[in-house]
């Protein structure tokens, strides 16, 4: 165990010199407006004549994009832990920044899953007064509430001025605990997937293992890319390090994707006929086919990888690129994987049904009123994330 | 304790596919006419045959009523419930509109009733049933195609039927254990 001890500023406010924030405030800002605009749509019209989910596909961009947004957060959150609890340096230099960007992104998150649920006050009702333990949603909203309250008191305690040898001690334990969490968190999720009788694609450990990973991927992706955004793209040369741990971090977990990929797909394709052979080829040559083979493949697995491995991890300015290509191509990851398992029609699309097929698959794409709530989480994001970039001291001082 | 079992059993042979099920079914539950709005539905399934000699068979469905529920064992806050004879109901006033039932149900059968603001699917008529007075879909079919009664009742044209007839369920490999059964003619 390192005896590293890290020490905070004493100012909690601390505007931050630099313009670099500022571009992003204002399109957080315009993103929130976006995003209010089609709250307010919904909230008057209703969920049904905003949103472009169907009785087939009922889960669409919004459940994609708050799956984006919490498994980024608690793998920011596993990064956090291995700095905090497990004393890897490299990771607690930056410490401040994860758990504000971890903070902070789970929101966003929830901002997806709120506009996305047609009723979020009775859910934390009735999640109380008869909740049905045997429901891995149940779950959910368990592990994500604590994360929130855990990186509520980590948000507290990287912030406190004139902190303590206990504090750090506190600190150790809470972020063993965020790591934890998060873990059962994002592998519940995929349960959430997994347990659905209809949709035999989700089913297996596959999921589970694979959104952890993708997890930590993307919290190391996204402190590369906003450390790059922070400082000009140039990084100071006491990240260097920590920027390429984050690296071989996110190097690694692109070829654990891969590996996943690989053994998935496969053995979709051999349950010929059944529907996870379907979903699959919806991936490989179907209507998700661009998103799959560009987006996922390319942008989030081959270009990055080749980045860090061509750069062997060192070129900070490459790793912020590889960061933000692994970031977009993580949005088809996510997508593709909500929608893939549902396209499959649940009976044949005949005459009297009530199904409409396309080559043998159910339709769906988002409306304008679902890209808008996306915008509404990056928005958020983007707003509250670069504000305290500019307003709050996020530097983390060390000291040994 | 209520020893109820109930179960339709449908001779889809009989179906002249004219639909008035769904109407009935449409007026007596209020559901609204509105796209992917549906309780129960008549699939024509393939043509079968060479010309002149083609035949065509009817398959009309709806929530089976399983009796492994798959949305009821996701469904978050238990508006998802079985009556104590069996019958898959939905608690408006639990209903949260998670959707998850939608996505683990493998018939289809679920749908967002906007009205109720909830998610809503076919209850046997369960409000008719203490009248004596059998499903909707039942009553007003007027070939017969539909039998709905009592599996616990041997005497119950239900169970006649399925001891003297050779039967399927849907999606069988799927362990729901559905409470429609379609007799094998």
């Amino acid at each position: 165990m390192s005896t590293h001890v890290e020490k905070t500023g004493n100012s909690l406010i601390q505007i931050n010199p630099s313009k670099a924030p500022i571009p992003f405030i204002i399109i957080g800002l315009i993103l929130l407006a976006i995003g209010g605009y089609a709250t307010l749509q919904v909230l008057f019209k209703g969920h049904e004549a905003v949103y472009g989910v169907t009785r087939e596909v009922p889960w669409g961009l919004l459940i994609s994009t708050y799956a984006y947004f919490v498994i980024t957060s608690t793998g920011l959150a596993f990064i956090g832990g291995l700095g905090h609890a497990f004393g890897f340096e490299k990771y607690s230099k930056v410490s401040k920044r994860i758990v504000v960007m971890a903070f902070v992104i789970l929101l966003a998150g929830f901002t997806q899953i709120g506009m996305e649920i047609g009723h979020p006050i009775r859910l934390m009702i009735y999640m109380i007064l008869s909740p049905n333990l045997s429901a891995p949603i149940v779950w959910m909203g368990v592990f994500y509430g604590i994360e929130l309250v855990i990186l509520a008191i980590e948000l507290y305690l990287v912030f406190k001025p004139n902190q303590t040898a206990k504090d750090h001690e506190t600190a150790k334990v809470v972020g063993f605990f965020a790591l934890l969490v998060g873990v059962f968190a994002t592998s519940n999720l995929g349960y959430v997937f997994g347990s659905l009788n209809a949709r035999p694609f989700y089913h297996g450990v596959y999921f589970s293992t694979f959104l952890v990973i993708s997890g930590i991927t993307a919290g190391a992706a996204l402190l590369m890319v906003i450390h790059n955004i922070i400082y000009g793209w140039n990084i100071p040369e006491k990240l260097n390090g920590t920027m390429n741990a984050l690296g071989k971090i996110m190097g690694m977990g692109i070829a654990l994707m891969a590996f996943l990929y690989l053994w998935k797909i496969l053995s979709s394709i051999y349950t010929q006929p059944g529907d996870a052979y379907l979903s699959a080829m919806a991936l490989i040559k179907g209507p998700l086919s661009k998103n799959f083979w560009i987006g996922e493949l390319g942008l989030a697995v081959v270009i990055p990888f080749l980045i860090i491995a061509f750069t062997k991890a060192r070129n900070t300015r490459a790793l912020g690129v590889a960061g933000i290509i692994f970031m977009i191509g993580l949005f088809f990851t996510r997508y593709d994987f909500i929608v893939a398992g549902q396209l499959p029609p649940m009976r044949k699309a005949l005459e009297g049904s009530g199904v409409e097929a396309v080559n043998g698959l159910v339709q769906y794409s988002p409306s304008a009123g679902e890209w808008m709530i996306f915008a509404l989480g990056w928005g958020l994001f983007l707003f509250l994330y670069f504000m305290a970039e500019k307003f709050l001291n996020l530097e983390t001082e060390e000291h040994h | 304790m209520n020893e109820k079992r109930y179960a339709i059993v449908l001779d889809t042979k009989k179906c002249i596919n004219c639909k008035a099920c769904t109407v009935a079914c449409r007026a007596e539950n209020h559901v609204p006419h509105e796209e992917g709005a549906y309780r129960i539905w008549v699939t024509a399934l393939e043509l079968q045959g060479k010309f002149p000699d083609l035949h065509q068979d009817y398959e009309p469905s709806q929530c089976q009523h399983c009796q492994n529920t798959p949305c009821e064992s996701v469904c978050p806050t238990r508006a998802t419930y079985k009556s104590p004879e069996g019958v898959v109901l939905v608690d408006y006033d639990k209903c949260i509109l998670c959707k998850a039932c939608m996505t683990a149900c493998p018939y289809n059968a679920r749908f967002v009733h906007e009205h109720h603001k909830a998610i809503d699917k076919c209850t046997f008529c369960y409000h008719r049933l203490p009248e004596g007075r059998e499903p909707a879909c039942v009553e007003t079919c007027p070939t017969k195609v539909r039998v709905f009664g009592d599996l616990n009742d041997p005497n119950s044209q239900v169970s006649k039927l399925l001891d003297t007839n050779r039967y399927y369920r849907l999606k069988e490999d799927r362990n729901t254990n559905p409470r429609l059964y379609y007799i094998i003619k």
